[in-house]
């Protein structure tokens, strides 16, 4: 790590005058990403400004139909929470299986959205579930935050501070870990919403995606067969040593049907 | 759970060493620590092959905090440009080992990614690190040679003026000609081309050295995690010329080995330029990327192998064409290991009357490859379980009747094998009924089809092994034995535990004949007060060896205890009993005890022993269930039966054998080290990127013993530690390929990840979609 | 620098850092309890886990600075009295460690784990210890060894 400053302002507002007085200054929250990138030394802020005692980003709570979860929620804390296993179950368990137990004890929901990581868990539930993502600026429909690869809709100074679930009438997440780091190799998200089926992926492109022509046909029929019959196209997909890009395309399609089992049966 | 349950401090504990792991009292090698230490930070290639034009320290000296920085020309400058490599035999057309030099820094040229360039010696480890990256190096790319196949190609670029064709050893083992004549009149041949994949040993504890140097008597104390410290002094003395003598070497506790730490690496010969130099001692600390890079790896071999069979499936003659990657510089245990140990379990468990073998080494640009787990016998052990279940498949012949069929019978021990070596004993079709048994070989159909139900494939997969235990470099394993004046026999021996529990299994040893409880007998792995003859832990020797020691030492303590015994109680030694620590005169009343009789003198013996090797055996039975529709495997069934011959301590026996099969299990179905064909970087350089194996991998190995006492040992034990290794791979990967061979698949390289397996079986299938 | 105030198994320690030093060279090199290991720099073998404000955490990929104010607990702080805690006495009874390099990370991860379910079943042990590596075990005896840890905290 190189050398940084560290700084635990007191308010949510303190917070913001030194992001826009500081602009290499990073936020941190669980840390779970940003240490790890430290330790490499690939990167090197200014200072550190700790927002994870923030009473304003605590809290888990069901306001007017939605799920509201504060960003500075741990994933731990939504996996264990009566709240969102009562309201949104899936989501409950898309928390259980980022990560490891350490990890959930530390990283935060609003983290993970944040920087959206491409292999990361919350962006595929958040996409699915049609979610809007709180700022200290404003209100940004899930469809409108996730901008490829480690890319939002926030601008420097930004904070994602909760984020707002519309309860939906059912959902499943089905993820395929990474043999050695655990993230989403591929994650679906598969949300039958008040506005329609959400299809939303992770892990297999260069960012969260929604599968249009999976909710089409879901849409026409919710049932396995509806989606056994598709093609994920391979062509924009990530490829690595772990996989290529047609196997990701097959576990987006697998996943999927995975997901449409365990709410529709076969 | 453990059946030997020794009481410690009034804690029940399964071995004696866990007291202090268990809460955070064990010493690994970064707790030691010196006052006035500095710490040190390598500077390492970022490239693959280079030639070296200039390297810029001047701004890094300048940083707070910085006290030296050392580079190759200091690493020539002392001389230390060689490392030992055990490479003494001649090869093929009395070929003699090339060598290459490789000085303790890069000097000139960089051979792999990873290979230390510079060290930076700071008050702080962060401040060294912070130096180093103020360090500018200027390089010349060369061209990177990274497949080992291409390396020996004519033509391609080489890595040592020394080394032609990069090719330092060839060598050839068998009757060319008698093999070659029984594969003309075969009625089957099969063939097949294996590579057994190079992966990484990474046992958990990371590589570190605190090292200081003595200017009044030119000695140094090293801390640095070992597998033995005789062959840790003499690797360094050869490295650096340093007298053995003048090498304290310091280890308590060592975290994992399993080949890794019997390396005399150039790091801790730096390091010893940098005390020198500055006067300090300089702890270094490995992080876990350095260790990826610059650890000695394992395996990395490719075999080509054909066996011949008759009309009746009996084995004709097994030819092998076998290329070992070494890395970019000889280790002092590769050559050796992937040669020697393949050429002396040649014939498996099989009568085979001709064989023939040619090795040849290559060196590619990529760290080092060295012993791992096994050292070649898991891979020579794999070649010949796939080859003889490929041909079992081929013939329609049952595998596991195919190698009973086959076997070297009972009555035949000692077995002179084609290649000169005589294998103790074993009861091979004892071993295979009992597995037979265990595994319920006859109802696997039906469990085939319960799977068949369900969509998914089933295979069974069976392994048959023998392997080469005991025997080590040193000319025999010495162990004495002091008793203290508190009655508590303190145990010295140079083989070092790196979690095999040694001072639990050589205190049982001990503890049996001197009829004392096992907790009264301290064993000692590292000492410099004294010297003793006697070979590190590892190639499964130790129980062999030095542990029998144990027993001999301690009978010969007891003859020697009743002599000073007899003169304490006025009495003939022929008049003195033992028993349960206490000297006895023939009359009632008359007795001494241990400790009243190292009160009165020093009570010390050494005991010594040479045994040998011994072949311990067995066979394992694996069940896959493989999902088509993500290539994932899940291991449904595993059994093993062993024959380690007499059995110590079950409960370390079966961790052995658990630990051993799991490393097995990882390099079957995801461990990998990949390199960049082009560029020459490693790409499995952490733990996110290198599968390791997580709990779940495995299901409860459901395991039995059958034991022939080993004819070379004294007590009947035969080696074990790597034979879990030996066997899974071809259980596992028989298995596999038994589930997919109905779609026409008839083999598939390790690593047998989620993805290949979709891949191959949706080729097959046609279901591919893209 | 950073003044920071942890307390460690129980005992309060007020130390200077620099702001850049990890929970677990605080524990290791400024107190000496060397107990926790580290045993890679990714975050992925869990030698490093401790437990802050009673969860389990990595010591390597938290700050000593965002440990201010909090109660802390290494491997060291696991026995009281004198007493092994169950799952300790569980390790070694089950043969669950052999180098014990990853056991101090195990069992801080199990009796982390254990708060939330103290009656797992094997594959939620497998899931409870995925953020653990073991080289030597193969995991059959550690998975044993939670299991029998968990039957003995209920006694």
């Amino acid at each position: 790590m190189y050398s940084f400053n560290y700084v635990k302002p007191g308010s949510l507002k303190e917070v913001n005058d030194f992001l826009a007085s500081n602009p290499e200054a990073r936020p941190l929250a669980g840390g779970m990403t940003l240490i790890p990138t430290l330790k490499a030394r690939l990167a090197q802020p200014s200072h550190l400004v700790d927002i994870s005692a923030l009473e304003e980003l605590k809290g888990i709570e069901v306001r007017n139909g939605a799920l509201v979860i504060g960003a500075g929620t741990t994933h731990a804390e939504v996996a264990r929470s009566t709240h969102v296993r009562d309201a949104i179950p899936a989501l409950a368990e898309l928390a259980f299986h980022i990560g490891d137990p350490a990890v959930r004890n530390c990283g935060t929901i609003g983290g993970s959205v944040a920087n959206n990581d491409p292999a990361a868990d919350y962006p595929a539930g958040v996409l699915a579930l049609g979610a809007t993502v709180v700022t200290n600026r404003r209100e940004i429909a899930a469809d409108d935050f996730f901008q490829g690869m480690f890319t939002t809709a926030l601008e420097p100074g930004e904070l994602v501070v909760r984020i707002s679930f519309p309860k939906p009438r059912r959902a499943a997440y089905e993820k395929f870990a990474h043999p050695a780091s655990g993230y989403a190799m591929t994650g679906v998200f598969v949300a039958q919403t008040n506005g329609g089926i959400r299809v939303a992926v992770t892990g297999a492109g260069p960012g969260v995606f929604r599968w249009s022509e999976a909710e089409a046909a879901l849409a026409k029929a919710f049932n396995v067969a509806a989606v056994a019959s598709l093609t994920m196209p391979a062509a924009d997909l990530n490829e690595d040593i772990h996989g290529s890009r047609e196997y990701r395309a097959n576990l987006v399609r697998v996943l999927t049907k995975r997901a449409v089992a365990r709410l529709a049966g076969r | 759970m453990g059946d030997h349950l020794f009481e410690v401090d009034g804690v029940h504990v399964s071995r004696l060493e866990d007291l202090r792991l268990i809460t955070g009292a064990g010493t690994y090698a970064a707790d030691w620590n010196l006052p006035g230490q500095l710490h040190a930070h390598f500077v390492r290639s970022d490239r693959a092959h280079a030639k070296i034009v200039s390297i810029d320290t001047t701004a890094a000296l300048k940083y707070p905090g910085v006290a030296g920085i050392y580079t190759g020309e200091d690493a020539v400058r002392a001389g230390y440009v060689r490392g030992v490599t055990f490479l003494n035999f001649k090869g093929k057309n009395d070929m003699e080992g090339r060598i290459p030099e490789r000085p303790a820094m890069a000097h000139g040229r960089v051979r792999f990614v990873g290979e230390p360039v510079a060290l930076v010696v700071a008050d702080s480890a962060l401040a060294a690190q912070d130096a180093s990256e103020l360090i500018r190096i200027d390089y010349r790319d060369l061209p990177v040679v990274i497949d080992p196949e291409a390396a020996v190609r004519p033509g391609t670029a080489q890595l040592h003026e020394s080394v032609p064709e990069n090719t330092p050893f060839e060598y050839e083992a068998g009757d060319k000609a008698a093999t070659e004549a029984a594969f003309a009149k075969a009625a089957h041949v099969t063939k097949l081309k294996m590579e057994s994949t190079r992966v990484v040993p990474n046992p958990l504890e990371p590589r570190a050295c605190l090292i200081a140097h003595d200017p009044k008597n030119e000695s140094y104390t090293v801390h640095v995690c070992i597998q033995g410290m005789n062959m840790m002094k003499r690797q360094l003395s050869a490295y650096t010329k340093v007298p053995e003598d003048k090498l304290n070497v310091i280890a308590r506790d060592v975290g994992g080995g399993f080949g890794q730490r019997s390396t005399a690496y150039p790091e801790y010969c730096a390091v010893m330029i940098a005390a020198k130099a500055t006067g300090r001692p300089v702890k270094w600390v490995s992080s876990r990327t350095e260790g990826f890079l610059s650890d000695t790896h394992g395996r990395g071999n490719i075999i080509e192998g054909e066996l011949a069979l008759d009309k009746d499936g009996r084995f004709l003659a097994m030819r092998l064409n076998w290329l070992a990657d070494m890395g970019a510089y000889l280790s002092p245990a590769g050559p050796v290991s992937h040669i020697r140990n393949p050429t002396t379990c040649l014939t498996g468990v099989y009568k085979i009357p001709a064989l023939y073998g040619y090795w040849r080494l290559a060196v590619t640009n990529t760290a080092p490859i060295a012993a791992y787990r096994g050292a070649g016998r898991p891979d020579i052990a794999y070649a010949i379980e796939r080859l003889v279940s490929n041909a079992a498949a081929e013939l329609g012949i049952d595998a596991a009747e195919l190698r009973s069929r086959n076997f070297i019978q009972p009555e035949d021990f000692p077995y002179k094998t084609p290649t000169g070596t005589t294998y103790d004993n074993a009861d091979l079709p004892g071993v295979l009924a009992k597995a037979l048994e265990l595994a319920d070989w006859k109802g696997y159909t039906q469990r085939l089809s319960a799977t068949e139900k369900t969509g998914k494939l089933r295979g069974i997969g069976i392994s048959t092994v023998i392997e080469n235990t005991g025997a080590g470099m040193y000319p025999k394993d010495e162990v004495e034995l002091e008793v203290g004046k508190d009655g508590v026999v303190t145990l010295y021996t140079v083989a070092k535990s790196q979690g095999q529990g040694h001072e639990t299994t050589f205190a049982m040893m001990a503890a049996k004949v001197l009829e004392i409880p096992a907790e009264r007998i301290k064993v000692v792995q590292n000492f410099n007060d004294r010297a003793l003859i006697g070979n590190h832990t590892g190639g499964s020797r130790s129980m062999v060896g030095a542990g029998t020691v144990c027993h001999i030492a301690a009978e010969k303590l007891v003859q020697h205890g009743k002599s000073l015994a007899a003169e304490a109680l006025g009495i003939e030694p022929s008049q003195v009993s033992y028993g349960a620590g206490e000297f006895r005169g023939p009359e009632s009343g008359m007795k001494i005890t241990l400790a009243e009789l190292a009160q009165k003198r020093e009570v010390k013996i050494k005991g010594e022993g040479t045994f040998g090797t011994t072949y311990p055996n067995g066979c394992h039975i694996a069940e896959v269930e493989i999902d088509p529709e993500t290539g994932v495997t899940d291991i449904a069934r595993y059994m093993t039966v062993d024959d380690c011959g007499v059995v110590v301590n079950h409960a370390i026996v079966e961790g052995q054998m658990h630990g051993a099969v799991a490393q097995g299990a990882g390099q079957v179905f995801g461990e990998h080290a990949i390199y960049d064909k082009e560029s020459g970087q490693l790409m499995t350089a952490t733990f996110s990127d290198y599968f390791m194996p997580r709990a779940g991998m495995l299901p409860d190995i459901v395991m039995a013993e059958h034991a022939t006492a080993s004819r070379i040992n004294p007590l009947g034990i035969k080696g074990m530690g790597e034979s879990g290794c030996t066997a899974s791979l071809g259980a596992l990967v028989n298995a596999v390929i038994d589930a997919v061979r109905p779609l026409g698949i008839h083999h598939l390289d390790m690593p047998l990840t989620p993805a290949k397996l979709w891949t191959e079986i949706s080729a097959k299938r046609g279901t591919a979609r893209a | 620098m950073a003044k920071v105030e942890i307390v460690v198994n129980g005992r309060k320690e007020a130390r200077e850092v620099e702001d850049r030093t990890l929970l677990v060279n605080f524990i290791r090199d400024t107190l000496g309890l060397t107990g926790t290991h580290v045993g890679c720099d990714t975050s992925q073998c869990g030698c490093c886990t401790v437990h802050m404000n009673g969860r389990a955490v990595k010591s390597c990929t938290v700050l000593a600075v965002q440990a201010n104010g909090a109660d802390v607990m290494t491997i060291e702080g696991l026995a009281r009295d004198g007493e092994l805690h169950p799952v300790q006495r569980a390790f070694t009874e089950c043969h669950g460690l052999q180098c014990g390099f990853c056991t101090p990370g195990m069992i801080m991860a199990t009796v982390g784990f254990l708060k939330d379910n103290p009656n797992p079943t094997e594959d939620e042990i497998c899931k409870g210890l995925e953020g653990n590596l073991c080289r030597c075990t193969g995991y059959i005896n550690i998975v044993k060894a939670v299991k029998r840890g968990a039957e003995l905290l209920q006694k």
